[in-house]
């Protein structure tokens, strides 16, 4: 009956669809970095930490408020240990193990064991009870029990739980780890000659009255301080047999200064990379919206520095490690990824049709711009693909392939040609207007719902005045152009106005409109 | 002798394209290729020539002034040279080259080329006005290259135009319903925009150029009240 109502109430949990919601929200909390939340969870425990740390140091010498020093006991380490609970909770789910177990009893028709079941939780949540910084975590919550004196100084591993909210410290744990074994090897030398050196100082140096090294530990303490070069002098051998023990723990110490000092610099240069990947990839979840332009060849360096002159983001995506560093050189964020790939987008963790405003397959290759728009187009039905197309007889394949957009060179210079040759003077006025570097332009200004409830009409706008032609307006809505627009045209919100002129009077038309709406 | 002659050097995508956009303008279109297995395209037999050629015989075929010469060689360096044996030989030949960059394209320039499309500043150009003002992308795409009823067009001021004499800022242009005036051009300048300040003081002449755009009824009815012509011709006319 017991057995029954535990594996029901299981499964109820596992189905439970606010259960699992609540739960994969304290797990973002707590554990993922990504979590936009999370961070202000570790604003809060960090600032718990060092008043908890300020209070200690206050004590030593003066008298604390009572308010201040239940905060501190009580509050705090009631705060860390609700913490801990659910850290253990989040660590592992006891109902997915009994509804696993249920399931493969049942489907090799044996009687369901929950005694298995049961062994494996209570095995991974010891794990996790075991687990360094679990740990940390209990002995934080045992100023809890300031009555005993000693346990008041537990607040110091409340320091240790920095390491918990702070990446960086994460980012040197894992630099340092990955030098494991030379630690390891390095430890066990140090070990070794620490040894050796506190026996035989304490040999040669114990039996002489006037040496200051009389215990074991005087010697374990001399040879420590000896082998890390730091040498205080307080406990100095006198005899010659110590002064020839002391050379050689010299030497081994600047050997294991020296071997620690260039293991850690190598840990970090080997590591480098992979931290810069870390942090870009952080930076570019936090983008509200960017172009995505995958590979960086010399279209794609003019596509990206007119789109940087317009405000954009840039993200770069290439598989060659040297058109990487020029897109880094070209001040852009770039990352050494395959664009073709899907493991790459979940790297970056990014929500394509919320943050990307367009994806640019600007490769000198049909071949990678169709496999980049297919993974691309997997991820999201939705976002705007633009490509180069190298080879007309592609052009089938590439729009099959869900692009948008292409852009075939070949056909615009033909375009181009002419124009040019029909109406030389018409084409480099326009030319003019659409290149970046004119003084005249041609602008596009969006009527907003203020602008639009001011100016209803196309006459009140008043765009002669500031020597701007407006060449007619765009109605969304309808999607059609009124060239040349009467002036009795209604002006609705989502409307966009083609103004051409000089960017400094454009710039001042815009702010006319604004400002008449302020003013109003 | 033909009156008009389109030469394409080069046997390429481009060359192609640019063929496909031109032939309906030309009298006589003539390709030129640098390898010999290149030998036909649809009506046309593709002539050879290396670049040591002495292109003097050119002048006994084609009318050199009324001709346009394209250089769409793959190789920069090679186009270069192309275009400074032709303008060596012919003072007079209009010649339009393409380059990758721009500074290949002063280069070509250099040599005597009257108009270079840098084809990666173009292309980016045309791709950030894609993405950044798509409306005024689609509008003046619609308005040079699609057989739209809008168009642009470039009125010539004539002998007996009223404009004659006028100074551009005291014509009101409202008169002249559905045409929008976005510039003017003098015999010896660059075209101004109509609002620029040295378009404002610039007394209409003879031989100018105002660059309009308009549906095609209405710039037909602007050149009649004017008293001008539309202005086609490319010939001479250089930047």
């Amino acid at each position: 009956m017991l057995k029954k109502l535990i594996i029901d109430f299981a499964f109820y949990l596992q189905t439970s669809k606010s259960y699992q919601a609540r739960k994969h929200f304290y797990e973002n909390l707590l554990n993922n970095n990504k979590y936009k939340y999370k961070k202000y969870l570790d604003i809060f425990m960090i600032s718990l930490i060092f008043t908890s740390v300020a209070v200690l140091i206050r004590e030593v010498k003066h008298p604390i408020h009572d308010y201040m020093f239940y905060f501190n006991s009580y509050v705090i380490s009631i705060i860390f240990f609700i913490e801990y609970l659910f850290r253990f909770w989040i660590y592992s789910s006891i109902s997915k193990t009994i509804v696993d177990r249920a399931e493969h009893d049942s489907f090799l028709s044996r009687d369901i064991n929950l005694f298995k079941a049961f062994k494996k939780i209570i095995k991974v949540k010891l794990s996790y009870i075991f687990s360094i910084t679990a740990i940390i975590d209990l002995l934080a919550v045992m100023p809890f029990f300031h009555e005993l004196r000693l346990l008041r100084l537990f607040i110091l591993f409340r320091v240790f739980k920095l390491f918990r909210y702070a990446n960086s410290f994460q980012t040197l744990a894992s630099v340092l780890a990955s030098k494991k074994f030379e630690f390891f090897t390095l430890a066990i030398f140090a070990s070794v000659v620490i040894f050796v050196s506190s026996v035989l100082i304490y040999v040669m140096e114990a039996n002489n009255p006037n040496s200051p090294i009389n215990t074991m530990f005087e010697a374990f303490y001399w040879s420590i301080v000896t082998i890390s070069t730091v040498g205080y002098g307080d406990v100095v051998p006198i005899t010659y047999e110590g002064r020839i023990v002391a050379l050689v723990v010299i030497i081994a110490g600047i050997a294991v200064l020296a071997f620690t000092t260039s293991l850690v610099v190598s840990a970090f240069t080997e590591k480098i990379d992979e931290i810069k990947e870390i942090k870009t990839v952080e930076d570019i979840t936090k983008l509200k919206s960017f172009y995505l332009i995958c590979g960086y060849e010399k279209l794609a360096q003019d596509v990206a520095k007119k789109l940087q002159k317009h405000g954009n983001s840039i993200i770069v995506l290439d598989t060659d490690a040297q058109r990487i560093a020029t897109a880094k050189s070209d001040c852009l964020t770039a990352l050494l990824y395959d664009p073709g790939e899907m493991q790459s987008y979940k790297k970056l963790n990014i929500n394509l049709e919320k943050q990307v405003k367009a994806v640019l397959c600007l490769r000198e290759d049909d071949v990678a711009n169709v496999y980049t728009a297919l993974t691309v187009r997997s991820l999201s039905k939705e976002i705007h693909i633009l490509s180069l197309l190298m080879e007309n007889s592609n052009r089938r394949k590439l729009e099959y392939a869900g692009i948008n957009k292409l852009v075939y060179p070949q056909e615009l210079i033909g375009l181009i040609t002419k124009e040019l040759v029909g109406q030389p003077v018409a084409f480099e006025v326009i030319h003019e207007l659409r290149s970046e570097t004119s003084n005249v332009n041609i602008t596009e200004i969006l009527i907003s719902q203020r602008i639009s409830e001011i100016y209803s009409i196309v006459g009140e706008l008043g765009n002669k005045n500031f020597r701007v032609v407006l060449l007619g307006v765009y109605k969304k809505n309808r999607g059609h152009f009124y060239f040349n627009a009467l002036e009795s045209t209604l002006l609705e919100t989502g409307d966009f106005l083609l103004v051409i002129g000089y960017k400094v009077f454009i710039k001042e038309f815009e702010q006319h409109l604004h400002t008449r709406v302020n003013n109003e | 002798m033909s009156d008009t002659t389109a030469l394409l050097f080069g046997f390429n995508n481009y060359s192609i394209e640019i063929l496909k956009n031109v032939e309906n303008q030309y009298d006589n279109v003539k390709i030129y290729s640098l390898h010999e297995e290149d030998t036909k395209i649809d009506n046309y037999t593709i002539g050879h020539f290396d670049l040591s050629d002495n292109w003097q015989k050119m002048e006994d075929d084609i009318n050199i002034e009324k001709s346009v010469a394209f250089c769409v060689l793959e190789e920069t360096a090679e186009n270069v040279f192309l275009v400074i044996s032709l303008r060596s030989t012919y003072e007079d030949l209009s010649i339009i080259a393409v380059a990758s960059h721009k500074e290949d394209a002063n280069k070509l320039l250099m040599a005597g080329a009257n108009k270079v499309i840098p084809l990666v500043e173009t292309t980016a150009d045309i791709i950030t006005n894609m993405l950044e003002n798509p409306i005024s992308n689609d509008v003046l795409h619609e308005i040079l290259y699609e057989e739209s009823a809008l168009k642009i067009a470039q009125i010539k001021i004539g002998k007996e135009s009223h404009f004659k004499d006028e100074e551009l800022s005291s014509i009101d242009w409202s008169h002249y319903n559905g045409i929008i005036v976005l510039s003017v051009m003098h015999k010896d300048m660059k075209s101004e925009f109509i609002y620029s300040s040295k378009a404002k003081h610039h007394v209409i002449q003879e031989e100018d150029v105002l660059v309009v755009v308009g549906y095609e009824k209405d710039i037909q009815e602007f050149e009649k009240r004017i008293g001008s012509h539309r202005y086609v011709s490319w010939n001479n006319w250089s930047w």
